[in-house]
């Protein structure tokens, strides 16, 4: 008997295996009952939903799993994990896949939602607060779109709510902090 | 009562009528608040997003700055984002390899002792309704409000420790107490879009568009919650979102302290209401300042 397409039938654990190891998450236990995709609030968005990114995981589909845009629309906000009858913590999954991105380099469909984070852990790594006027002109500037939510920024600052200067506390207690994981993590 | 206080990044700038308020709600209800010293940002997203340890670091080490704060062992954290990374790093904790390499980074004991509590659960768990009752002088009757508790106020309750996480009705319990009318509605613990507003604003205004829709059409007057990203998305945007699906919405969106401290009959401008940007100076002036 000639099976067609054998040579694609092989399926690829390693993915699923380097997830489990660094979330404690097991995505085998997936069996696809779907709760997690209705209950999304953002599946509209995404490429595919959170039941199929269970799948490609499973399956080592690296680049549905990684390269598209689902990650980056998954709010971690926990309507899916809660309601998951295998009780996988579906957004852990998703912040794993997420890092795995940023470690490897991977050219994704992230939305500029890795430059968001990385201006957001390079500003509390040197100031050791938030600075929301930093972060939206940087992130605005190097997104290409400056002129975004100019208005609201403005009235923002009208009525007090944000500060133009940052507050500065104990930057060099936080960027100690910062060397020692990345020295942990070699 | 004595408390630690983490106010976060937010309720010092966009959330600013938040922490306001707070303070003075407890003050009057005799809940002193110590302010943790020195404190640092706890992450929130970005570092859950891009960095498994420093995720865990950071709160734990804000976790070690209250213990070394007038030696307390319980913080109270307005912000949900705050409250909801200071919990999960207590669960990540429990892990021994990660509490090990956690201690080397944050470079300091970490303590397993300390209580996070969301300032609602200051309110319901340590104050109680009935001494909140107390001291309400202007009762807020007649006005329907919808308490929006969003995600993580409840979600996921091997975390937030909530068995009531798809349909919570504590903060109905405190606004209540304070003489509003609460509304049966859907969207109490459906997601803003939170911290996508500036990178997927499309998706928060989808998201907080079914939000204020839904209110309305339960008949609230007014949202009540407690999480700057949420209110931030409601209060802000809503003239965006009027622009953009031609709707008509102009609701006050109150912080929950917002409306205990007019009710309890602190001055409105002490709790920082008038730092909306969806307007409640028209609505104070017909509803509750009659």
């Amino acid at each position: 008997m000639k099976i067609i397409g054998k040579k694609d039938m092989k399926a690829d654990r390693s993915l699923a295996e380097e997830i489990a190891r660094r979330s404690g998450e097991n995505v085998f236990l997936c069996y696809q009952c779907r709760k997690c995709a209705s209950g999304c609030p953002n599946r509209k968005f995404m490429d595919s939903s959170p039941t199929e990114l269970m799948r490609y995981v499973q399956l080592g589909m690296v680049d549905e799993a990684m390269k598209k845009n689902t990650i980056w629309y998954c709010l971690s906000c926990h309507t899916c994990s809660v309601r998951c009858p295998e009780d996988i913590d579906i957004p852990r999954v998703v912040d794993t896949l997420r890092i795995l991105v940023e470690e490897k380099n991977i050219k994704a469909d992230d939305n500029h939602s890795r430059l968001f984070n990385r201006l957001w852990m390079t500003i509390i790594k040197y100031l050791g607060r938030g600075y929301e006027v930093g972060l939206v002109g940087a992130l605005n500037l190097l997104s290409g779109k400056p002129f975004k939510d100019l208005p609201l920024g403005f009235k923002m600052i009208k009525k007090g709510k944000l500060k133009l200067l940052p507050s500065i506390k104990k930057p060099f207690s936080m960027m100690k902090m910062f060397s020692r994981a990345r020295k942990l993590k070699k | 009562m004595k408390l630690a206080y983490y106010p976060g990044c937010s309720l010092h700038s966009t959330a600013i009528e938040y922490d306001l308020s707070t303070k003075k709600v407890c003050e009057a209800l005799g809940v002193e608040l110590v302010e943790v010293k020195d404190w640092i940002c706890c992450g929130s997203s970005p570092a859950h997003q891009s960095d498994e340890l420093m995720s865990v670091a950071l709160p734990a080490k804000i976790l070690s700055l209250v213990r070394e704060t007038d030696d307390l062992k319980e913080v109270c954290a307005p912000c949900v984002s705050c409250y909801s990374r200071l919990r999960f790093a207590q669960e990540s904790m429990k892990d021994e390899s990660v509490k090990r390499d956690v201690e080397e980074i944050i470079d300091a004991k970490y303590p397993e002792d300390v209580k996070v509590l969301h300032a609602l659960d200051v309110i319901v768990e340590k104050v109680g309704t009935e001494a909140v009752k107390k001291k309400v002088v202007r009762p807020l009757a007649g006005i329907k409000v919808a308490c929006y508790y969003g995600c993580l106020m409840t979600r996921p309750p091997k975390v937030t420790g909530k068995q009531q996480f798809e349909n919570p009705t504590y903060m109905e319990s405190v606004m209540e107490a304070i003489g509003l009318e609460t509304v049966d509605w859907n969207m109490k613990t459906f997601c803003c879009g939170a911290g996508f507003a500036l990178t997927q604003t499309e998706v928060v205004l989808e998201l907080t568009k079914k939000i204020l829709a839904d209110a309305e059409s339960a008949g609230a007057d007014v949202i009540s919650l407690g999480c700057p990203l949420c209110h931030i998305n409601l209060d802000g945007r809503q003239q965006q979102i009027n622009k953009k699906f031609k709707t008509n919405f102009n609701i006050p969106i109150f912080y929950f302290t917002e409306l205990m401290g007019l009710a309890m009959g602190i001055d409105a401008k002490e709790l920082g209401v008038f730092k909306h940007l969806t307007e409640v100076k028209d609505f104070l002036k017909e509803r509750v300042f009659v």
